[in-house]
């Protein structure tokens, strides 16, 4: 039995505002036709089921021109007799039981199981079972439901087992991409009985396991994703070889940045336009970093050349690191509820600088963890979903 | 205190009545007054100096040795009261010579002038501060003579409760009662130290540990944990259990507190626990080099073995035969390198959990960072196995904690617990040196053992006196008694005898920050565990359990 594993088409998703003759946005329209192209080469692998592990849509609530895309194509591959599991990831499901999933819409159709309702459902297809997990509200809940698919699992053997879940392992942690709802996957988890384990959330390709991969995603979302291998994987499940199958030519570019110590605005131009020559910018999203520019020579760079650049690609971001500024420290956005802990550490670090005077120290810590407190409580009530 | 002896004293007695022969006997006159309460010769301080106060009770009276008893010093303004605990009990009386076993009048003996007589240790004084608190301290005096003692209730314990720590393990003992009051707790803070956990078999060792554990798991699952604990357990025992008891993953509350990574299948089916596995590129020569007794000449030659081979591969290269080759090359004798080829391959083929993809290890280490509990669970492994694990993840930790401490991260401290810790710790030859450096030098990166054994005897000297939490069940072996006497912070000669004689889930604890050597009663584990369960667990979850789909 042959599979695909595909994940992360975050259908929806717009960038840049530059909209085509139709003024639709452009980006959108791309990830739409790269879905399109997922699905051809799908029906050319011909495999025995395609996994689609989560974040189908980009937005909990879509609008109907992702629902309409995902409806054609998901009806393209149901005639073509392709059975399709699908699980919701931390994009698409709605974060309280009171809304609807978008994926209502599709329950029901021939050949199509999805899981979307916060709970392990095992889908049989063939002499394999597709237990699915999709996203869930709690962190904690998923051990709950990963248990009573274990239990159903001692009940009845025989066949082959595939895990579909949406997630970060703990391996990947440090790249975690830190948007609403995203859910650590335990280690534990990852079990070798499995024949495949089928994985999203992370946008590149990465085995974690003996039996276990992440697909990534089609399509690039952010430049820390532009060094990332991409695509479908076409797993067989006799053989246990996994193929990695790109889909669309890799679009996303983040040039390594380039030094400009003391030179002037002339000279950065120059060099902005041979890398971008060398590179070729058309239909490409890049990013360029100028590090050590001076402030001068950033503020009398050609507007036209820019402009010009600009055109050329689908977009580009030239980012100044300026000379005069020391290294920002690299903060990253942190997981509310470390928040408390991390406002700890910031004042004990002050005050053992004594840059806050001990007698006021845990006066102040008391003061700003009943502030975080309080505003925690209150973000909780008002329940957010996922953003853009 | 026994009635009977109550009755004899109270009596109001005539002056009617012939002098004890004792008395008559020094040439004194008969005391004359009434006696009264105030008359009692029993539980009052009657001698000795600062290092004994003795006192004497009723033969009749129940006292245990390791009791704990109040004396009540009126002589302070505020009053002062001095804590002592008994060491020794004797056969006592006011006769001199072989009264006992002479026949007089119609008995023995005149049941008044016979008596035990209490021995016992200062443990402290305690005194009220200006504002009313209290304090314990050394004392640097003794009580009053005829100070009162009773025996110390849960008031003049009400002190302890504020020395006690964050890891509560146990409750209180006053000799073989308990005092329910008084939680017995361990300090986070004094655990970059190490500890060690001592007992002959059976006295409640991996109970102990259960114990601690749990109490770690629910500081961790609070996000307050200031260590990581890592047990590697060769039994299997922790995880789920043994033989009737229940292990650290019934304790569902605080399961966030906890992970667990087992070579067991039994015990990988649970959503919790992770199938062990350790890179082969993570293995140095070094780790092979700490397991066996090799000869200077194959010691030598797997010193060499990270110059001639480059990187990760190693272990593959020296498999092959040009490895073994290029070994032979450096001047190696063939019989060296096919003993260490050899060896290699037993270990691969022992520890199967041994993979070239995966690794458990950054996971357990990062964990331990956090603060949690990390359980190795590794039933299905031999000694040296188990051995050759515990040696390999202790080297990744210490390298990872001084990486940590060099960059100056803010990462938990942890602790590595080693079972029949004489086998690693025992100084001298067939010791592993890895441990011995952690003893050492660990603490300057945070990084701390408890060690648990059956014979501290066995565990060197000088590294036993770098421990600075004992935890002593009962121990049979006099040596063993001593090797403890010597090493510990406090002072334990005394409680020698008590020490043999603790029962089952009985403890002396003596630690950092607890003025004097507690007695303890750890708590059965099975008990911990359903108290701990039932903390606070309304508010979760609460009534999204009911969801149903809406009809739609
Ligand atoms: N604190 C306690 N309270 C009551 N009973 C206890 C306590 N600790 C241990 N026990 C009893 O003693 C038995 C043996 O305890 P445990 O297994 O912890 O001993 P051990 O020292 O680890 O033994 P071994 O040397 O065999 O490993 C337990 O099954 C339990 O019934
Ligand atoms: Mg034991």
């Amino acid at each position: 039995m042959k599979i695909v594993h595909m994940a992360d088409s975050h259908l929806g998703f717009s960038a840049y505002g530059r909209v085509d003759r139709w003024g639709r946005n452009l980006r959108e329209e791309m990830i739409y036709e790269g879905f399109k192209e997922t699905v051809d080469r799908i029906i050319e692998l011909q495999p025995d089921a395609v996994v689609h592990a989560g974040d189908v849509f980009h937005h909990v609530r879509p609008r109907i021109r992702p629902l309409y895309v995902f409806q054609q194509n998901l009806e393209r591959l149901v005639e073509a007799d392709i059975p399709v599991v699908i699980i919701s990831g931390n994009h698409d499901a709605p974060k309280s039981y009171a809304a609807l999933s978008p994926f209502t819409l599709f329950e029901g159709m021939e050949g199509v199981h999805i899981a979307h309702h916060y709970r392990y459902e095992p889908f049989e297809v063939g002499e394999t079972t597709f237990h699915s997990i999709p996203f869930c509200l709690g962190p904690e809940d998923y051990l709950a439901e990963f248990r009573k698919m274990q239990e159903r699992r001692a009940e009845r053997s025989g066949g082959r087992d595939v895990l579909v879940m949406h997630g970060l392992v703990e391996a990947l942690w440090e790249r975690r991409l830190r948007t609403v709802g995203e859910h650590q996957l335990k280690e534990s988890f990852l079990k070798s009985d499995f024949s495949y384990i089928a994985l999203g959330h992370y946008h590149g390709q990465a085995q974690v396991a003996k039996n276990g991969w992440y697909s990534g995603s089609v399509e690039y979302f952010r430049f820390n994703e532009a060094k990332d291998e991409k695509g479908i994987l076409l797993v067989d499940l006799d053989s246990e070889e996994v193929r990695q199958i790109p889909v669309v030519d890799k679009y996303m570019i983040d040039l390594d940045p380039v030094d400009c110590t003391g030179l002037s605005s002339r000279q950065v131009e120059g060099l902005i336009r041979s890398v971008c020559d060398d590179l070729g910018l058309k239909e490409k999203i890049v990013r360029l970093r100028l590090s050590e520019i001076s402030r001068e020579a950033y503020r009398s760079l050609s507007r036209r050349l820019l402009g010009e650049l600009r055109g050329e690609a689908l977009h580009l971001d030239i980012v100044p690191q300026f000379s005069d500024e020391t290294a920002l420290r690299e903060t990253e956005p942190m997981e509310s509820r470390d928040l408390p802990q991390e406002f700890r550490k910031f004042i004990e670090g002050e005050a053992a600088g004594e840059a806050i005077p001990a007698a006021i120290r845990d006066g102040v810590l008391a003061y700003g963890t009943g502030l975080l407190a309080r505003i925690s409580e209150k973000r909780a009530a008002e329940r957010f979903d996922a953003a853009q | 205190m026994a009635n009977l002896s109550d009755e004899r004293w109270k009596e109001p007695r005539g002056q009617e009545s012939a002098p004890p022969e004792g008395l008559a006997r020094i040439g004194r006159k008969p005391q004359t007054i009434t006696m009264d309460e105030s008359s009692n010769p029993y539980f009052r301080i009657i001698s000795k100096d600062v290092r004994e106060y003795h006192f004497i009770v009723p033969s009749e009276e129940w006292v245990e040795l390791g009791e704990i008893v109040s004396i009540h010093d009126r002589r302070a303004e505020r009053g002062a009261t001095f804590l002592a605990r008994i060491t020794d009990l004797r056969h006592d009386s006011n006769y001199d010579g072989n009264w006992d076993t002479v026949i007089r009048g119609d008995g023995f003996y005149d049941t008044d002038q016979i008596f035990h007589r209490v021995v016992a240790e200062p443990l402290g004084c305690i005194t009220k501060e200006a504002g009313g608190r209290e304090r314990f301290r050394k004392s640097r005096t003794i009580p009053a003579k005829f100070s009162p003692v009773t025996k110390a209730e849960k008031e003049e314990f009400r002190f302890l409760a504020d020395v006690m720590g964050d890891i509560e393990v146990g409750r209180l003992r006053n000799g073989s009662r308990d005092v329910k009051e008084i939680p017995v707790a361990l300090h986070s803070d004094a655990m970059d130290h190490h500890m060690g956990v001592f007992a002959t078999t059976g006295m409640g060792k991996s109970n102990f540990m259960k114990v601690f554990a749990a109490s770690c798991m629910k500081m961790a699952s609070a996000k307050k944990s200031k260590f990581g604990l890592l047990i590697v357990d060769p039994h299997g025992e922790y995880i789920f259990g043994a033989e009737g008891t229940k292990g650290l993953l019934h304790l569902d509350r605080y399961r966030d507190g906890i992970v667990c990574y087992s070579t067991d299948k039994r015990h990988q089916i649970d959503p919790s626990v992770s199938e062990l596995s350790v890179k082969r590129s993570e293995i140095l020569p070094q780790d092979i080099e700490v397991l066996y007794d090799w000869t200077p000449a194959q010691r030598e030659a797997l010193e060499a073995v990270s110059r001639v081979f480059y990187g990760e591969g190693w272990l593959d290269d020296l498999l092959t035969p040009e490895g073994a080759a290029r070994m032979i090359a450096e001047g190696f004798h063939e019989k060296t390198v096919g003993r260490i080829g050899r060896t290699i391959r037993t270990i691969l083929d022992k520890n199967r959990y041994i993979s070239d993809l995966t690794s458990s290890i950054p996971g357990i280490i990062n964990n331990l960072l956090e603060g949690k509990v990390v359980l190795v669970d590794i039933p299905t492994l031999g000694e040296r196995s188990e051995l050759f694990l515990l040696s390999l993840l202790s080297r990744s930790i210490l390298d990872r904690y001084k990486k940590e401490s060099a960059e100056g991260a803010r990462g938990k401290r942890c602790l590595i617990t080693v079972e029949e810790a004489q086998r690693v710790l025992g100084g001298g030859e067939g010791s592993l040196a890895r441990f011995e450096s952690i003893a050492r030098e660990g603490r300057k990166f945070g990084v701390g053992l408890c060690a648990i054994t059956q014979q501290p005897k066995l565990i060197d000297k000088q590294l036993l006196s770098q421990f600075n939490t004992f935890v002593i069940l009962g121990l049979a072996d006099r040596n063993d008694r001593t090797r403890l006497e010597e090493s510990a912070k406090q002072d334990l000669s005394s409680l020698d005898v008590e020490i043999q004689t603790l029962e089952k889930g009985e403890a002396i604890i003596s630690t950092l920050k607890i003025p004097f050597p507690v007695p303890a009663r750890v708590h059965l584990y099975e008990e911990y565990l359903d108290r701990l369960n039932g903390e606070g667990s309304a508010e979760k979850r609460g009534d999204r359990r009911g969801f149903n789909p809406p009809p739609d």
